[in-house]
């Protein structure tokens, strides 16, 4: 029995039809709306690959039903800026912090959501918990001190 | 990984084309002639001439580079994008880098295009600027012949524009790319003097990076086909079982079963060829089929060794080799257990220990240990019967994936490509083409473009873990502390075995690296290996045996240092003589500023360790945390610093060496701490990061590097060191001998919490 509901994603509406409405907004958006950004790494909230900001707010998308962000705008990494502009992003740039990059939009997703909080510095730094294998957690510290 | 096993080519060959420009193909140095690269809209080169990098310089003057090997976050694409630069004498930062597709004639494909071993920059150096000198060289002639003086000194060349001096006239390569495709190839164009380098030792931006800050990076899940369905795949929860009765129905989202049998080549240790060991749901989204195979109701037929398949066998079995293990014979069957000498003499390193003052003999025991890329393994294929075959894959070895099509479809090599997609991080995992095999079959079965996919649990139980180890380490002291005797035994299951390569007299190299050829002056040494007949499937591992026998190594070092009674580092630069070896301890200790002892409450611990041609010192400082201990585990402790000292002989671009030397120990950290697989009755305990932690930002150590200068001028007599990998082995034995300082307690088994399920570093009960 499928349903479909009308999602805010990056500042547009859209409608989905799943199967399940306990289907994560992770594949959501990735196999329905076509936005890969977001990366799947874990499915229980454990890494923070999935990461989008909902209401403003960081959210892992692998644990976030469909059915629960009806009414919420979702953010994810192709919405954070038109350009690559976000001061996260020309951070990231600037210090060269990626090196797979899987997990990057995750990180940058969570650090944009501790800047909308009024975070500046070591303070975005301790409100991330995401995972990096390639460990460039030195490099995060290094660009969030930036912002 | 190491590459020995690949004979390097002596040839030094170039082939050029005419028809878009200037195009250039050549030859990495290590690896055999057996593949190409193709270039894009570029027509192939002639029968039997394959290429595996080329370069392109069109008549827009666009510099194209095509990369056969991946893009795995090393920034290899970069770094050889950069040396290229510095003899073409073009802008590093407009040169193009492709990804190349492998493609061949008739030979078979072998392991030729690949990324391990810590190879992309140091194995391709001297090929890639003799490239760009031979296509300098030729665009100039060009635009000596449009002059008319033949004077090369009449000409400089910076940023793609020739200059001819007399007149001031100047010529794009653009404009004589077309005419210098027609021209012969330099034998030995000259390279420019690195003092007159202007990218290589510096520090320049990644190629890759601006598309990995807003999600349009292409990795291999990120692929979208028209039509294209889903599919996720489970194996049967035990190692060695195999499908027993019928597929489950049809619940919604889901379009058909497939059940996945192991393909020839592709099967390792309990996995034989043609069982069918996993299944695959497909429909039209990853989560209704995920789900699916979770609910499904499937049953699986046990091996008859499953109760075999457990920890404590696996240990004791070990312990039985070394007793009782035959020795290997020329010719023989050598099962495992089997015991190879890899160097030195077992008997008298036993009798000069046997008469030392101090002895000190000790096991060190290590666990298989899962790979935890973040990017999980999928395949997605777009296969034609009888056409064409498409494979997008995040693989370390595009010609194996291209082997493996072939042997699966039949079809002609030229009517397979295989794009390689950016590695979510790798780790040795995607060496193996055993997920390609299965989005294949799911592609044959549905006759529709398929994305398969590993979830995670998949990932870290179904995995080609790196080998579990048992060495036996002793060692004898004169009263002042020398070593009169060494003798190592490792007992491992062989990774080559597993894959059906030939193990000789001296073992696998994988199990043996580390362990032989050390450095240190240690009287009469013996050095074995002896093989353990655990099926369990193996897998290289970033820096494979290397972090197995470093861990060994340089801990048997500490307990030395300590049972004669002297300071580590003073105590292995007694033992010392290579130049390079003192050089980098000398570094990290002044870098640490070991001299100064480590501050109240903490410990400073050292390792050092030689892998891919480049030398490093690690020094790791610890302080114990209140409320020690729990679950019977080891004192909780932070992990405040670690100080690197690297020679590669040449770096490239500095700023990626810090961040691979970082990268590197990160992941010896995790492994350290965490990382481990255990088995009950031939099932895997641990499915998903909960239970395989990683440190996260916060817990991660403060990092201070130095790089060895690069030579005044170098040259190819010496060679260049590679840095993927090196950054892994020290962390361990660093951890576990500064540990020792600060608590007293020696570790010899790891990982340090191998039952911390939710335990952070020093933080209880937060994740």
């Amino acid at each position: 029995m499928s349903t479909t509901y009308t999602l805010n994603v990056n500042g547009q509406n859209q409608e989905v039809t799943v199967n399940n409405p306990e289907m994560p907004l992770l594949w959501v958006l990735r196999d329905l709306l076509g936005l890969t950004g977001t990366k799947y790494g874990c499915g229980e909230n454990e890494c923070g690959a999935c990461t989008v900001l909902m209401n403003n707010v960081a959210t892992r998308a692998c644990i976030t039903q469909v059915q629960s962000v009806v009414g919420k705008t979702i953010v994810t990494i192709e919405g954070l800026s038109p350009n690559s502009t976000h001061p996260a992003q020309l951070a990231w740039i600037a210090n060269q912090v990626p090196q797979c990059g899987y997990c990057q939009s995750g990180q940058l997703m969570a650090v944009a959501s501790a800047m909308l909080a009024g975070n500046h510095g070591a303070n975005i730094f301790a409100q991330v918990h995401n995972v990096c294998i390639c460990g460039t957690y030195s490099r995060i510290l290094q660009a969030v001190d930036t912002l | 990984m190491r590459r020995e096993s690949l004979p390097p080519s002596s040839r030094r060959d170039f082939l050029a084309t005419a028809g878009a420009g200037l195009t250039l193909g050549f030859f990495f140095e290590a690896t055999p002639r057996v593949a190409e690269a193709r270039m894009p809209g570029v027509a192939g080169p002639p029968a039997n001439t394959q290429v595996n990098t080329w370069l392109n310089i069109s008549s827009s003057g666009v510099v194209t580079l095509t990369i056969g090997s991946s893009e795995m976050g090393q920034g290899s694409f970069s770094g050889l994008a950069q040396i290229l630069a510095e003899d073409l004498m073009v802008d590093y930062s407009a040169i193009q880098t492709v990804q190349g597709v492998p493609a061949t004639g008739t030979p078979a494909v072998g392991n030729s295009i690949g990324t391990f071993g810590s190879t992309v920059i140091r194995d391709n150096y001297w090929s890639m600027r003799q490239a760009g000198a031979a296509a300098r060289e030729m665009l100039v002639s060009a635009a000596m012949n449009i002059i008319g003086d033949q004077t090369r000194a009449n000409y400089t060349v910076l940023n793609g524009v020739i200059t001819y001096t007399p007149t001031g006239t100047n010529i794009s390569y653009g404009l004589v790319a077309p005419a210098a495709a027609l021209l012969p190839v330099p034998e030995n164009p000259p390279l420019i003097p690195d003092s007159q380098f202007r990218y290589i030792g510096t520090t320049v931006n990644r190629v890759d990076i601006p598309s990995k800050v807003n999600g349009s990076a292409i990795f291999g899940l990120d692929i979208r086909l028209p039509n294209m369905v889903y599919a996720v795949v489970i194996h049967s929860p035990v190692f060695g079982g195999v499908l027993n009765g019928s597929l489950p129905g049809l619940p919604p989202g889901v379009t058909a079963w497939v059940p996945l049998s192991v393909v020839a080549g592709t099967g390792r240790g309990t996995e034989t060829t043609g069982m069918v060991n996993a299944v695959a749901a497909v429909g039209t989204n990853t989560w209704d089929v995920w789900q699916a195979t979770l609910n499904a109701k499937l049953a699986w037929k046990p091996p008859a060794n499953a109760s075999t398949l457990n920890d404590a066998n696996f240990i004791s079995e070990a312990n039985a080799a070394l007793t009782s293990a035959p020795p290997y014979v020329p010719g023989g069957s050598n099962l495992p257990p089997t015991v190879y000498t890899v160097e030195g003499n077992l008997a008298a390193a036993n009798a000069a220990i046997a008469g030392a003052a101090k002895v000190n003999s000790v096991q060190y025991t290590l666990p298989y240990i899962p790979h935890n890329a973040l990017e999980p393994l999928n395949c997605t294929v777009n296969y034609v019967p009888g056409v064409s075959c498409d494979v997008y894959v995040p693989t370390q070895v595009s010609s194996s994936v291209l082997s493996l099509v072939n042997q699966m479809t039949g079809l002609p090599l030229n009517q397979i490509n295989v794009h390689t997609t950016y590695l979510g991080g790798a780790l040795g995992r995607k060496i193996e083409v055993d997920f390609v095999s299965q989005a294949l079959q799911v592609a044959m079965a549905v006759g529709k473009p398929v994305m398969l996919m590993w979830p995670r649990e998949q990932n870290f139980l179904r995995d080609q873990f790196r080998p579990m180890a048992v060495v036996q380490a002793s060692a004898g002291l004169d009263t002042s502390g020398n070593v009169l005797g060494w003798s190592y035994t490792n007992v491992s299951p062989s990774i080559l075995a597993q894959r059906g390569y030939p193990v000789g007299a001296t073992g696998d190299s994988q199990a043996t690296e580390g362990s032989s050829a050390l450095p240190y002056n240690f009287g009469v040494r013996s050095t074995q290996w002896i093989s353990h007949p655990s099926p369990i499937p193996v897998g290289f591992w970033r820096s494979v045996g290397m972090s197995i026998n470093t861990f060994a190594v340089e801990s048997m070092i500490d307990e030395l240092a300590a049972l004669a009674g002297q300071d580590p580092y003073l105590y292995r630069l007694g033992l010392l003589t290579d130049p390079r070896w003192i050089g980098v301890l000398q570094a990290v200790a002044a870098l640490s500023n070991w001299s100064a002892g480590p501050a109240s409450g903490h410990g400073l611990g050292m390792a050092i360790c030689t892998y891919a041609s480049s030398y490093v010192a690690e020094v790791v400082d610890v302080s114990l945390v209140a409320g020690d201990g729990y679950d019977g585990q080891p004192a909780l402790f932070k992990v405040n610093n670690v100080w690197i000292a690297l020679d590669c002989y040449l770096s490239v671009n500095p700023g990626q060496l810090q961040a691979q030397l970082v990268g590197g120990m990160v992941h010896g950290l995790n492994a350290a701490l965490y990382g481990r697989q255990n088995f009950v009755n031939g099932v895997p305990q641990w499915p998903n990061f909960y239970q395989n932690r990683v440190i996260r930002g916060d817990e991660a150590p403060q990092v201070a590097i130095t790089l060895i200068p690069n030579p005044e001028q170098s040259n190819q007599a010496s060679a260049i060191g590679g840095a993927g990998e090196i950054g892994v082995p020290c962390l361990a034995p660093a951890l576990a001998n500064a540990y020792f300082k600060a608590s007293g307690k020696r570790i010899r088994t790891l990982p340090f919490f191998p039952t911390a399920l939710m335990y952070g570093l020093g933080d209880p009960g937060v994740l």
